[in-house]
């Protein structure tokens, strides 16, 4: 009973972007995502979420639009075997340094989680963090170890 | 700037009171801290009210502290309302401070008040992970924890052994506490055999929701006496800072440590000259971090702390002598004026079973709270000096 529930909630449920503005999401299988941050032109320094006054140079009209490929590596990660109401659980959750430079938290998908380590190589995946009661799907920015498939 | 006493402290006992709400808990704390500190409400210039979750947990919208305190029967005074996640309480009692000491009035009360249960557990998970935005993408406090304590662990070589060693010391405090949430004393076996939360976090390690609040009395030095024979508890430093962002490359001082060190200087004392500490260990095994950061021991010597009891009741700085966070329990904006009301009874001589046996005559707190960008959103460091 409970699937098919679900199965008709589904059907009802709308796919809503959470966090409009920070991602990329590519419209063809070809295209690839990014995320959308912001550049100092002054120091260099690359941000995400986009910051409009750089830290470091703390002055007005420094800041540009800039993308990030979204790959970096695993600084830190936890395994939470729990979730905030509708996200998966376990939830994994880590900190990344991406390429770019900046320090990013996001949730890891598509590994087991006892396979993660500190250090490890991952890369954007745009997908599914979320369901609601109404069936309403959540996509938003998450992070997979490279080379492996979106589960 | 005029020199500033606690002449009264007062609080609930935390836990799960499904039948109180907020104006019944604030007004607990502030009549026993104005029977503490023996003045009338007739004496009280200014109020500052902390509370974070209300609005989205109870029929509370605005002006909470407002609401809060005519239920004690404190009418017509300024009253400042304080959100500041879970350093709202030390956020509050500095705005009493500085009220006092800049001379505006003399006697000034900070109050600490929340409600987390409020019978769906759901809409209260929601409510706490609420300090920072990044909630809504699923992050989690916990997980947040989690992930500093497994790089600490792997730079330390250190054990989850050392992090239950802290609970078990915690949670005997809080056993001796008569108004701490949890009074059961675990041992080292109990914590690691309960389930994991977020490895390397077991279920004992953490703090939960609780309900409480908890109040304190301020006023200028030269009328204290007007008021109360008891000894009086200087605020030597009540220090607030904000995160800083991590440029990469560069050194990033923990928010803690700058906090600290900032209110050392203004004390005019250093971490050595501390005797009794009160610190945010909302996972207990951050209470290893902190005993760095806030410079109790040289970097790298925590471990070495808890091992060789130095932290416990009994030692050469207890820290956590109310159980901490996950013992004596964590109603957010409660929680730093939970702290202060500790360490105001451990240098008084007060605090009964769990008296600390070193004749305290420095006590701190810390009291950080929320997450933005990439540290806390705030760090507050109190000194009390008897």
């Amino acid at each position: 009973m409970d699937s098919l529930k679900t199965k008709e909630e589904r059907a009802g449920g709308k796919e809503i972007i959470l966090g409009e503005g920070l991602f990329h999401m590519p419209s063809s299988p070809d295209e690839r995502p990014y995320l959308k941050g912001s550049k100092c032109l002054s120091c260099g320094l690359v941000f995400f979420p986009k910051l409009k006054i750089c830290p470091k140079c703390l002055r007005r009209g420094t800041i540009e639009e800039a993308t990030l490929t979204g790959k970096g590596v695993i600084d830190t990660f936890a395994v939470v075997n729990s979730a905030l109401p509708g996200f998966k659980s376990p939830s994994v959750q880590a900190y990344i340094n991406l390429l770019e430079g900046p320090r990013v938290w996001g949730l890891i998908t598509g590994c087991e989680p006892d396979e993660l380590e500190i250090g490890m190589e991952v890369e954007l995946a745009i997908g599914e963090v979320k369901r609601d009661g109404e069936g309403n799907v959540f996509i938003s920015y998450q992070f997979r170890p490279i080379g492996r498939s979106l589960k | 700037m005029r020199d500033v006493v606690v002449i009264g402290v007062g609080m609930t006992r935390f836990g799960k009171f499904l039948e109180r709400d907020l104006q019944d808990l604030g007004a607990e704390a502030v009549w026993k801290a104005i029977e503490d500190a023996n003045v009338s409400l007739s004496d009280i210039g200014v109020a500052y009210v902390a509370n974070a979750v209300g609005p989205q947990l109870s029929e509370l919208k605005g002006t909470i502290g407002q609401h809060v305190l005519t239920a004690a029967g404190l009418f017509k005074i300024p009253v400042i309302n304080v959100e500041n996640a879970c350093s709202g309480g030390s956020t509050a009692f500095r705005g009493a401070c500085m009220e006092v000491a800049s001379g505006n009035c003399d006697v000034a009360l900070a109050l600490g008040v929340e409600k987390l249960y409020c019978g769906d557990t759901a809409k209260s998970a929601e409510a706490m992970a609420s300090g920072t935005p990044y909630a809504k993408f699923g992050f989690m406090f916990v997980g947040l924890y989690a992930m500093n304590l497994r790089r600490w662990m792997k730079e330390r070589n250190a054990k989850k052994e050392h992090f239950a060693k802290v609970v078990a010391k915690n949670t005997y405090n809080g056993s001796l506490n008569p108004y701490a949430q949890f009074r059961k004393p675990m041992t080292v076996e109990e914590v690691l055999n309960s389930r994991v939360v977020a490895e390397p976090l077991h279920l004992y390690m953490c703090s939960t929701m609780g309900d409480g609040a908890a109040c304190a009395i301020v006023c200028a030095v030269e009328v204290a006496k007007r008021f109360t024979t008891k000894p009086l508890i200087f605020v030597a430093a009540c220090e607030l800072v904000s995160g800083s962002y991590h440029i990469p490359g560069e050194p990033h001082v923990p928010i803690t440590r700058r906090a600290a060190f900032t209110a050392y200087e203004k004390a005019g004392i250093g971490p050595e000259d501390v005797d009794v500490a009160e610190v945010h260990d909302a996972m207990a095994p951050a209470e290893l971090l902190l005993y760095e950061e806030l410079g109790f021991c040289p970097e790298g010597d925590a471990l070495r702390m808890i091992e060789e009891g130095k932290t416990a009741l009994s030692g050469e700085l207890p820290v956590n002598p109310s159980g901490g966070l996950a013992a004596r329990g964590h109603p957010i904006s409660a929680t730093g004026l939970a702290q202060i009301a500790e360490i105001v009874w451990q240098l008084r001589g007060e605090a009964g079973e769990r008296q600390v046996r070193n004749n305290p005559r420095v006590g701190l707190t810390e009291n950080a709270g929320g997450w933005v960008m990439d540290d806390n959103g705030a760090c507050a460091i109190t000194i009390l000096k008897r």
